[in-house]
């Protein structure tokens, strides 16, 4: 009894300090993670003078000079209008490339056609060359279409891009609805697209949700297509971001207030749809 | 109230499967008729052709002599009731109940009242606001009732509705189903492999197995007067007991070493069909037991009794096989007795190899 209790005691103590050690790690990584972030807002809050000192200042009185000199004193267009180029494009793919896909993948879950699941995965295969691979030609149909340095050219290329993935997960979502259920709306006396609108695609939210989302992240992010399409006045922040690191003498501190600025609306977007990630929707529907 | 006829239907699925095969049958006007088998004998695939959710492969889909094979199932006016509910999980009960009419852009005081009125017959009042998930199974089988008759529609189609609950549900619920069909008088197509619940709900039952019809009846006539070896050993509360049998000269028939005493009818029957080896179908309930006195009886010895109330079921093995017999408990032999088990002949069935019923269609019974 002692030693079996003892043992217990013993495992248990191992357990607490394997525990701890796995913690720690997660911890050390976390950090790793985030400091670049933390360094980025902090930087973007300091003076100048404070940015350069050795040993980094780590406690100061915030100032939003930077902010004021991205957004108002910089000659040019200011950050303001590569925010709204970022956003216009972000929203006007992400959406496009969502409802597109929804309607490709529903067709690919639910109707019987030869070839199907070569579709499905010939979709899928236009992501495996890597984007650089055919950016000339892409530049090439962007500019004889005379579309360079626009919007919409960034639009019709993040839709493309983008369209795949989203065709390929929205269709797992939609092969999860017990077919019943639209079977009983057919009967109800809707038509396949009503049943679509109205059945299927509130039962895939959170398929919308997870595919908005990583859209807009990609799209807000890309900066490859982007710094050579759209170079001038269409650029979107990354490639206004990038300009920065490129100057001979970079300007930290606005440097870093863009890039905090860049970082806040696709992260309020993000937590604003996460919510309806929640999956589970569709349970109880049979059974 | 409309009629629907099936005629020479086909059903074949692209990988080669034939769930339907020639399957001729009417249904009558406000009539409920049930189809009845075992899983994968075509019944589901008959509803869903019907539904217009699965295309007809071969053969005229005929409602009120309009052939409806290419409409789809929003023209059809048919309400169905599936088997695992398929409410909309997204939807409160109340806008389950509106959808079939919000698809046919009612007013909208007329939904309101619709869906008060069935939910109040269906006592779901309670539950309107409520989503599915929040439900049990028998309340989402109401609703989904409730679904199906709020815009009464001409043709009623339920796939094995109650088939998921619990037992004591069923029994209430299949009075419900009848009730309503009384009241609405729509033509009903009701699928189900529970054959009391067939009984209990339907004006007659078709009765497939192999993506064929066999039998097309009432429970009576299924029981007593089966086409062939099927029907005689699906239908039935306990199951038929079978036996190998022979046919000997003048249409004599044996049953191990017992000849079987036959009414002159049914041996010019046996006679017909020539000499051979048969099968004898018996039910429980057409078998008596008494003690071994020798004569036209199966000697048998029991080896299991399995009491029923004032009824047994004695099991008793004999040189055919074993032979169940369905006995008042107060004649029950003592397990490992030796009796005389004696069939009531003009209640035998006499199937030949490819499963016919020799003795169909004679007397009252056979």
């Amino acid at each position: 009894m002692a030693t079996t209790k003892e043992a217990r005691l013993r495992s248990s103590g191992n357990l607490r300090r394997g525990t701890f050690a796995i913690y720690l790690a997660v911890c050390l990584f976390v950090g790793f993670g985030l400091f670049p972030l933390y360094m980025m807002i902090t930087t973007s809050l300091k003076t100048d003078l404070q940015t350069f000192e050795w040993p980094p200042v780590w406690i100061f009185t915030p100032t939003f000079q930077s902010y004021h000199n991205a957004l108002f004193v910089f000659g040019g267009r200011s950050a303001d209008h590569y925010l709204l180029n970022s956003i216009v494009v972000t929203l006007s793919s992400s959406a496009l490339a969502v409802f597109l896909g929804a309607m490709a993948a529903y067709g690919l879950a639910r109707f019987r056609f030869s070839g199907n699941r070569d579709i499905a995965f010939y979709i899928l295969s236009t992501r495996f060359a890597p984007p650089v691979g055919f950016i000339v030609p892409i530049y090439l149909m962007v500019q004889r279409s005379g579309l360079l340095d626009s919007q919409l050219a960034l639009i019709i290329v993040y839709t493309s891009m983008n369209l795949s993935f989203v065709t390929w997960i929205l269709r797992g979502f939609f092969l999860e609805i017990p077919i019943e259920i639209e079977e009983a709306a057919l009967v109800d006396g809707y038509t396949r697209w009503q049943v679509f609108l109205r059945v299927a695609l509130p039962l895939v939210k959170p398929g919308l949700a997870a595919t908005v989302i990583l859209s807009a992240i990609f799209s807000w992010n890309e900066f490859l297509f982007a710094s050579i399409l759209a170079p001038g006045d269409a650029a979107t922040i990354p490639v206004y971001l990038a300009g920065f690191s490129a100057s001979m003498n970079i300007d930290w501190g606005e440097y870093m207030a863009v890039g905090t600025m860049a970082v806040l609306p696709i992260m309020i977007f993000t937590l604003a749809l996460q919510r309806h990630l929640v999956r589970g929707l569709t349970f109880g529907a049979v059974r | 109230m409309p009629r629907i006829e099936f005629n020479c239907i086909c059903k074949t699925y692209p990988d080669g499967t034939r769930a339907v095969i020639d399957l001729d049958l009417t249904v009558a006007d406000r009539e409920f008729l049930c189809v009845l088998g075992p899983s994968g004998c075509g019944k589901s695939s008959t509803l869903r052709m019907l539904a217009g959710l699965e295309p007809v492969t071969s053969g005229d889909l005929v409602v009120d002599g309009k052939r409806i094979n290419d409409l789809p199932p929003q023209a059809r006016d048919m309400a169905m009731v599936f088997e695992n509910y398929a409410l909309y999980p997204h939807l409160r009960v109340f806008d389950n109940i509106a959808m079939p009419l919000l698809a046919r852009r009612r007013p909208r005081t007329e939904i309101r009242e619709r869906v008060l009125q069935v939910a109040e017959t269906l006592q779901i009042t309670e539950h309107l606001r409520k989503r599915p998930q929040a439900l049990s199974g028998g309340q989402r089988q109401r609703v989904a009732l409730g679904r199906a008759i709020v815009r009464s529609p001409k043709m009623f189609l339920m796939d094995e509705p109650l088939g998921h609950l619990e037992a004591y549900l069923r029994v209430q619920l299949r009075a419900e189903v009848r009730r309503l069909h009384e009241r609405l008088g729509a033509t009903t197509v009701y699928i189900t492999h529970d054959q009391e619940e067939a009984e209990a709900v339907s004006d007659r039952i078709a009765v497939m197995n192999g993506g064929r019809l066999q039998q097309l009846g009432g429970l009576i006539d299924l029981l007593d007067r089966p086409v062939n070896r099927f029907v005689a050993e699906f239908i039935g509360r306990l199951p038929i007991n079978v036996l190998p049998a022979f046919v000997g000269a003048g249409g004599s028939l044996r049953v191990g070493e017992t000849t079987l005493p036959l009414s002159p009818a049914r041996m010019a029957r046996l006679s017909a069909s020539g000499a051979g080896p048969v099968t004898l179908g018996i039910r429980p309930e057409d078998v008596s037991a008494a003690d071994a006195d020798g004569g036209q009886a199966l000697p048998g010895r029991v080896v299991v009794l399995e009491p029923q109330g004032d009824r047994t079921v004695i099991i008793a093995h004999t040189m055919a096989g074993r032979v169940s017999a369905l006995v008042p408990s107060r004649l029950v032999p003592s397990a490992g007795a030796a009796v005389e088990l004696r069939f009531a002949m003009d209640r035998a069935h006499v199937f030949s190899a490819d499963g016919a019923n020799l003795l169909h269609g004679l007397g009252g019974s056979g």
